[in-house]
């Protein structure tokens, strides 16, 4: 059993290595692709200044300016970077190419995982690059404590993987409607409300934040990013809890909906 | 006979702007019955635009109901620039969407080879030749918005309805600007989709927000000002002057993009995709 998960870490790792480098061959096409962070930080550090500087407060709902714009840049890090695999689904669906990807040595999702986490490592970390510059000329540094950055990082990780887990859900989708772009639109726009990437969940009206508390969405965002500004143990295992029920129920059903896409598989010829 | 010969010049210029305006007709029916042969993806691209953006009002109600009135902009006057930028925005992608990313990859890709062998206006040939269909959900969308908020004096709807018209023009010169800087950096697809975004990203925040420089870049290099606040300023405040102002950057929005493409044009290698049949 270890010498199988040993393969299984080195293949899989290897698969996102590939990606990673050629990721960093590209890395001036990668950073073209990112400036926008630039513009977005921009307009929120003007917009969320003139919130605080109007209602004459130094703290909203237990969130300080500097922890707000530093909430933005963590959040849309997340969004911006996250891994977007169901294109790729989709298109291999559509075209066929599925067939001979099914039949390589390697699970499909975990394929797309790996490789997607080394896209997703170059890109964060040039988002992070580019943003925190924006967040630390009008916030200073954030306020974060090194005993808590392991623990931030879970949740970080965590967010990646719930976040895969619903994309796939989508990508797979594309065995029943042909495109699943308009899928996919209707999940980022959910995230942008339910999982606080424009506004954080703190400043919505109570009852639509306790909905969104029990939503996946706010784990893919919301969760790492309140807990990067402002760490407390309890918000820390009630989000650890949160994402285990989900990570339990979307793997539960990505795995019944692989089943039942790979059914429906029918190859010709070879 | 200078009388006869200036009217003769003049009739034979009013025959070639309706032969062109017949031509770019032509084409636009062509994009939207060309779009409308998938009937689903064509009302999917529509109905998930207009979902992206009543996000934004979702967005902008919560904003405002929790903290009110910011920089002088309060939920209408929010849904007023909504509406005329994804108007503007509707008109320029739906008539003219080859502009922008998609005109810097005509252009990188030697793909300028078609249009060049064709005995048409070339620039009208290329801009018209593509429609965005999301951008009908825009345009859609901005009329919706419209009734959000609440402008109803028939002075208020005209000005609402040039104005969308002229931040249309200024997106489109904005996006011959950009798109056309192919021509001189190569593959600048990156960077002219980058602008574009940036455009419409400044626009749909309330303009008061930025000041100092940033303010000036909005006159400048990024001119979202023209396609959003100049405009609700127009329709709010019932203003001739500046509907002039705005009239005369769209002008100057479109020249530019016109001399910056003819002038690129002469640096143009051809792709050897010469193939009309």
């Amino acid at each position: 059993m270890w010498i199988q998960l040993r393969v299984g870490v080195a293949k899989y790792g290897a698969i996102a290595g590939i990606n990673l480098q050629n990721q960093l061959a590209y890395v001036w096409d990668t950073i073209s692709r990112s400036t926008h962070i630039v513009v977005f930080m921009f307009i929120f550090t003007q917009l969320w200044g003139a919130v605080y500087r109007l209602q004459d407060v130094t703290e909203i709902n237990g969130l300080t300016l500097a922890n707000t714009i530093w909430y933005f840049l963590m959040a849309e890090v997340l969004q911006i970077g996250q891994i977007r695999h169901d294109t790729q689904i989709t298109e291999e669906i559509k075209s066929g190419a599925i067939a001979y990807t099914l039949g390589k040595p390697y699970n499909y999702l975990g394929y797309h995982f790996s490789n997607g986490m080394g896209e997703t490592i170059v890109k964060m970390g040039l988002l992070w690059l580019l943003g925190s510059p924006i967040a630390l000329a009008f916030a200073g540094w954030p306020d974060v404590r090194l005993a808590h950055l392991p623990a931030i990082a879970v949740v970080y990780l965590l967010a990646i993987v719930v976040n895969f887990c619903i994309i796939s859900l989508i990508g797979l989708m594309a065995f029943l409607i042909e495109d699943t772009f308009s899928l996919r639109l209707i999940y980022q726009k959910i995230v942008f409300i339910l999982g606080g990437l424009l506004i954080p969940l703190d400043f919505l009206p109570e009852g639509l934040q306790r909905v969104a508390g029990l939503l996946p969405f706010q784990l893919t965002t919301y969760a790492p990013a309140r807990l990067f500004v402002g760490f407390e143990w309890p918000m820390f295992w009630r989000q650890l809890q949160m994402g285990a029920i989900w990570l339990a129920i979307l793997l539960g059903l990505l795995s019944l909906q692989y089943r039942w896409a790979a059914r429906r598989l029918a190859i010709n010829g070879g | 006979m200078d009388k006869t010969l200036s009217r003769q010049r003049a009739g034979t210029l009013l025959a070639h702007v309706r032969v062109e305006l017949a031509f770019i007709r032509g084409l636009v029916g062509i994009n939207l019955a060309s779009a409308m042969e998938y009937r689903a993806t064509f009302l999917t691209q529509i109905f998930g635009m207009f979902l992206n953006n009543g996000i934004y009002f979702v967005f902008w109600y919560l904003f405002f109901d929790r903290f009110g009135t910011v920089q002088g902009y309060n939920l209408e006057e929010v849904y007023l620039l909504f509406a005329i930028v994804a108007m503007g925005f509707g008109l320029a992608y739906t008539l003219a969407g080859n502009t922008g990313w998609r005109l810097a990859t005509i252009i990188a890709q030697g793909r300028l080879d078609y249009y060049l062998a064709l005995p048409r206006n070339l620039l009208a040939h290329v801009l018209f030749s593509h429609m965005v269909v999301s951008a009908i959900g825009d345009f859609f969308f901005g009329i919706m918005a419209f009734f959000f908020a609440g402008r109803f004096h028939p002075a208020e709807i005209v000005l609402f309805v040039v104005s969308c018209v002229l931040s249309g023009c200024v997106i489109v010169g904005y996006g011959l600007i950009v798109g056309s800087a192919a021509f001189f950096f190569g593959g600048a697809q990156q960077m002219s989709m980058q602008a574009a975004n940036a455009l419409v990203s400044f626009a749909l925040y309330p303009n008061t927000l930025f000041s100092g420089f940033a303010r000036l870049l909005l006159y400048t290099l990024i001119p979202a000002i023209f396609i959003g606040g100049i405009p609700v300023d127009i329709v709010l405040g019932r203003d001739g002057r500046l509907l002039a102002g705005l009239a005369a950057a769209a002008a100057i929005s479109l020249g530019m993009g016109t001399w910056l493409f003819y002038a690129g044009l002469r640096r143009y290698e051809s792709g050897s995709d010469i193939n009309v049949m």
